[in-house]
């Protein structure tokens, strides 16, 4: 009996999706990437690498960082703990074909896949702990606010002008 | 710190149970430079792993305490 509810909760612990969105108005207006210490602190010297040898820096860091941040939000609901260790989230197997990239975030021995969009105004990245999650996710992304508790959404992320939910 | 709150959500007194990202809404983004302002301002270095719990404004009191200590050895 216990093995079938252990099995269950671990069924649902699967089924989780974390988005993250990133206004790059307001993220270049908010930090300065080329600010001493700031990359170091965020990322591992295989993604700075990604970074310097991108023929758009400041589009790699802000894609790199809203997939660790759509991993690490699953993780902290998975785990219920808090920790800021963004170099812990290391982005891997990253192929960005014209505006979207797909690749997997790996974070204290646990594995996410990722789905990015990239738009001139804005970076957003779904993660899930299978990849058939992404494809079932519905994502809904708004630059204005409104009333979304009723809708129920499973990850909010709200930064500068836009609004992202993520339903599964 | 205030230049990283968003304008009506720096509260009149922070406390040690001040959560940056929770209380003070400040984008974890954001959270980096308090790390890297905490390390000029003070002449210390945040490790990551120092780096990792500090969450809240007790945490970065207790961070600094022992770095300035450190410091002085």
């Amino acid at each position: 009996m216990w093995v079938r509810q252990l099995r269950s909760l671990s069924l649902n612990l699967q089924k989780m999706i974390g988005n993250d969105i990133v206004d790059l108005l307001q993220a270049a207006k908010d930090s300065d990437w080329q600010r001493k210490g700031f990359l170091d602190k965020l990322f591992t010297s295989e993604e700075q690498f990604l970074i310097s040898s991108d023929i758009h820096p400041p589009l790699m860091v802000w894609l790199l960082w809203s997939m660790k941040e759509s991993a690490y939000k699953i993780n902290s609901r998975e785990t219920k703990l808090r920790l800021f260790a963004p170099v812990k989230l290391v982005c891997n197997n990253l192929i960005i074909h014209d505006n979207k990239a797909t690749g997997n975030v790996t974070y204290e021995g646990r594995l996410y896949y990722t789905e990015s969009e990239i738009s001139v105004n804005y970076i957003h990245t779904l993660a899930a702990d299978v990849p058939e999650e992404i494809e079932r996710a519905k994502v809904s992304i708004m630059d204005f606010h409104t009333d979304y508790k009723s809708s129920n959404p499973q990850s909010v992320s709200h930064h500068g002008r836009y609004l992202a939910l993520a339903y599964l | 710190m205030a230049t990283y709150v968003e304008e009506g959500n720096m509260p009149d007194e922070l406390t040690e149970d001040t959560d940056f990202i929770k209380d003070l809404k400040i984008n974890s983004a954001n959270l980096v430079d308090i790390v890297l302002d905490t390390e000029e301002e003070f002449g210390i270095e945040i490790d990551n792993l120092s780096m990792e719990r500090m969450l809240n404004v007790g945490a970065a009191i207790e961070i600094i305490e022992l770095k300035l200590a450190e410091n002085d050895r």
